[in-house]
C-alpha cells in the first residue's frame, strides 16, 4: 500500500460575522503535511484549532486561502478523509456493526466486500466480538474506538482527529494512544490530530503545531526527534521528551503576551 | 430527545450485575447507591422484600384506593336515588348483561373504529405536514398560521355543521377526531425532526449524506420518540372527539349511548357506557405503549428500557 494523503494550508483565514463586527478565528495559517505524516495540532483553548480541522475537512470554508489535498483545493467533504470527532457521535439504534457500515451505507449499497471492510475495522480496533451489539452498552472509550473504526473503514488517505480522547480518563487515553499509533502504522494515513494534551501530543506526533490564540495563527512548528516505536515508557524517561515538553509549555505560554 | 441520550447511557452497572436479582423488586436506584451488604441481606428477607418494593408499593396503593372510591361510591349511592346515581353493583350487573347479550358491542365496535381512522387520518396528516415543516422553512411558514388558526377554533363547535354536511354515518366523527389528533403528530414531528443533535449531522455531512439520507438513516429515527408520545396523545383526543361528535348526532356508539341514556333517564346505561368507554381508552393506550415497546426492542435492542417510553415530548 503506497502513503498518500498530501495536505496543503494555504493563507487559510476565517472570520465570523456577528452583530459586533468581524471575529477573526484564523489569520492566514500556512503548513504542509506531508503524506504518512503524524502532526498534532496544540493551542490555548479558543485558538481555532478545531475550526482549522474544519476547514482542512471541507466542513466549512475558509473566509481567504485555500486547502489542497493531493493537489486539488477542498470545497466540500472528501472522500479521501476520515473524520474523528470530539464525541463518538454513533447512532444509538444501530448496532456497532451496522454503526461502521454507515458511510457504506450513505454512499450507496453496502457490497460484500464492504462488510469484510467493516469486520478488519472493528479487528483493528480490538472490538470485532463486539459487532451485534448497541453503543449504550459500550463504554466511552469502547465506542471512541467504534468511531475510530467508522473513519477507518473507507481507508481514507487522511485522517482528522479533534480531541478524540479528550473526554477519557488519564488510562484509557495513554491505551488509546498506544492503538492510535498502531493503528496509524498499519493503515498508512496522514493523521492532523488536534489535542490540548502536550504529552499527549507529544507521544503521537511527528510535528507538533503550537498556534496563538485570538485570532488564530501558527506561532511555530516543531519537530519531534523522539525515535519510532515509542512506548510511554520510553517517552517518559527519555531526556529530550522532557526538554520539548518545556519548549513546548514555554511556546504556548509565550501566545498568551 | 431520548433517542439521543441513548448512547451515552451506561447499562452495566457493577453493583446491579452483582446483587443476585433482588434489585428486580424495584427501589432501584435508592438500593444501588446505598447498597451496602447487611443491608442487602436485610432486605432479602422477610415479607418485607416483596411489601416494601416499589412495584409492589405502588400496586397496592391502587388498588387500595380503587377499592376506597368504590366504597364511597357505594354508600353515596346508598343514600341517592338510582336515577341521580347507581351504585357500583348494578352498574356492574348491568355491565355484565348488557355485554354478554352482545348489544353492546355494536357501539364498541363502530367506536373503536371511528376512533382509530380518526386517529389514522389525523396522524397520517399530522406527520406529513409536520415533516414538511421541518424540511421546508417556506412551508413552515405557510403551514403554521393555518395550524394556529385551527387550533384556535374550538373543534367541538364544528360538529354540527359537519353533521349537516356529512349526515349521522361515521364522517363526522371521523374528521373531528382527526382534526384533534392532528396537532400533536404535527407538532411532534416537527420537534422530533428538528433536534437531531448537530454533532449528529455534521457526521453526516463529513460522510457526504444526501438530504434524502439524512432524513431517513438520521432523522427520523432520531424523532421516533417524539413521534410516539405524540400517537399517545393522539389516540386518547381521538377518543374524545369521537364520543363528543357522537353527542351531536349518531344513532349508535358510545357517546350516542350516553344520549340516549339521557333522554331516557336509563342512569345505568349510562354509567355503563362511561366504564366501557374507560375501558375502551385504556385497551388503546395499551396498546399503543406494546407497539412502541415492540419498535424501541427493534431500534434499540437489548440497550431500549422502559425509560425511553417516557412522554417528553407530550404536547397538546
Amino acid at each position: 500500500m503506497q502513503v498518500k494523503g498530501h495536505i496543503e494550508v494555504d493563507r487559510v483565514t476565517k472570520t465570523y460575522a456577528s452583530g459586533a463586527g468581524d471575529i477573526p478565528a484564523l489569520d492566514a495559517i500556512e503548513f504542509d503535511v506531508a503524506p504518512g505524516e503524524f502532526v498534532s495540532v496544540v493551542g490555548p483553548s479558543g485558538c481555532g484549532k478545531s475550526t482549522l480541522l474544519r476547514c482542512i475537512g471541507g466542513l466549512i470554508p475558509p473566509s481567504a486561502g485555500t486547502v489542497r489535498i493531493g493537489g486539488e483545493t477542498v470545497k466540500e467533504p472528501d472522500p479521501r478523509i476520515g473524520y474523528v470527532f470530539q464525541k463518538a457521535v454513533l447512532l444509538p439504534w444501530r448496532t456497532i456493526e451496522r454503526n461502521v457500515l454507515l458511510p457504506f451505507e450513505i454512499n450507496g449499497k453496502p457490497t460484500e466486500k464492504d462488510r469484510e471492510n467493516v469486520h478488519n475495522a472493528l479487528e483493528m480496533v480490538g472490538l470485532a466480538d463486539y459487532k451485534q451489539h448497541r453503543p449504550a452498552e459500550l463504554s466511552g472509550g469502547m465506542q471512541q474506538r467504534v468511531s475510530v473504526a467508522r473513519a477507518l473503514v473507507t481507508s481514507p488517505s487522511i485522517l482528522l482527529m479533534d480531541e478524540p480522547f479528550g473526554a477519557l480518563d488519564a488510562q484509557t487515553r495513554e491505551s488509546m494512544n498506544v492503538e492510535l499509533l498502531r493503528i496509524w502504522e498499519e493503515a498508512m494515513t496522514t493523521v492532523v490530530f488536534v489535542s490540548h494534551d502536550i504529552g499527549e501530543a507529544l507521544f503521537l506526533s511527528d510535528r507538533i503545531i503550537v498556534m496563538s490564540a485570538r485570532p488564530g495563527a501558527v506561532h511555530d512548528i516543531l519537530e519531534v526527534d523522539i525515535p519510532r516505536p515509542r512506548t510511554f515508557g520510553l517517552v517518559e524517561n527519555d531526556e529530550r521528551f522532557w526538554k520539548m515538553r518545556q519548549t513546548i509549555r514555554q511556546a504556548i505560554r509565550d501566545t498568551l503576551h | 430527545m431520548a433517542g439521543a441520550h441513548v448512547g451515552s447511557r451506561q447499562r452495566t452497572n457493577p453493583l446491579r450485575v452483582n446483587a443476585s436479582g433482588w434489585w428486580r423488586w424495584g427501589f432501584k436506584r435508592v438500593t444501588t447507591k446505598t447498597q451496602h451488604p447487611t443491608a442487602a441481606a436485610r432486605q432479602r428477607t422477610g415479607l418485607s422484600r416483596i411489601l416494601l418494593t416499589e412495584k409492589w408499593l405502588g400496586r397496592m396503593l391502587v388498588v387500595a384506593s380503587a377499592g376506597l372510591l368504590i366504597l364511597v361510591w357505594h354508600m353515596v349511592a346508598a343514600r341517592t336515588s338510582p336515577l341521580i346515581l347507581p351504585g357500583p353493583d348494578t352498574v356492574l350487573s348491568r355491565l355484565i348483561s348488557f355485554v354478554s347479550s352482545g348489544r353492546a358491542w355494536p357501539h364498541i365496535i363502530l367506536t373503536t373504529q371511528e376512533i382509530l381512522a380518526g386517529f389514522a387520518l389525523g396522524s397520517c396528516l399530522g406527520i406529513g405536514f409536520g415533516a414538511l415543516a421541518a424540511e421546508f422553512s417556506i412551508a413552515r411558514r405557510v403551514i403554521m398560521p393555518y395550524v394556529i388558526i385551527t387550533q384556535a377554533l374550538p373543534k367541538f363547535a364544528l360538529a354540527p355543521i359537519l353533521v349537516i354536511w356529512f349526515g349521522f354515518g361515521m364522517g363526522p366523527k371521523v374528521i373531528i377526531a382527526a382534526l384533534i389528533a392532528f396537532f400533536p403528530l404535527l407538532e411532534n414531528t416537527y420537534l422530533g425532526l428538528t433536534t437531531t443533535p448537530a454533532e449528529h449531522l455534521e457526521l453526516f455531512r463529513a460522510l457526504r449524506a444526501s438530504r434524502w439520507d439524512t432524513l431517513i438513516k438520521l432523522r427520523v429515527p432520531h424523532a421516533i420518540p417524539a413521534l410516539f408520545s405524540g400517537f399517545r396523545v393522539a389516540l386518547m383526543l381521538s377518543l374524545v372527539g369521537a364520543v363528543v361528535a357522537e353527542y351531536v348526532g349518531a344513532n349508535k356508539g358510545l357517546g350516542a349511548l350516553i344520549i340516549v341514556s339521557q333522554g331516557t333517564l336509563d342512569t345505568e346505561l349510562m354509567f355503563v357506557a362511561f366504564v366501557l368507554l374507560t375501558a375502551l381508552g385504556f385497551t388503546l393506550d395499551k396498546l399503543h405503549q406494546l407497539v412502541y415497546r415492540l419498535v424501541r426492542r427493534r431500534l434499540y435492542g437489548k440497550t431500549a428500557t422502559d425509560a425511553d417510553a417516557s412522554t417528553e415530548h407530550v404536547s397538546v
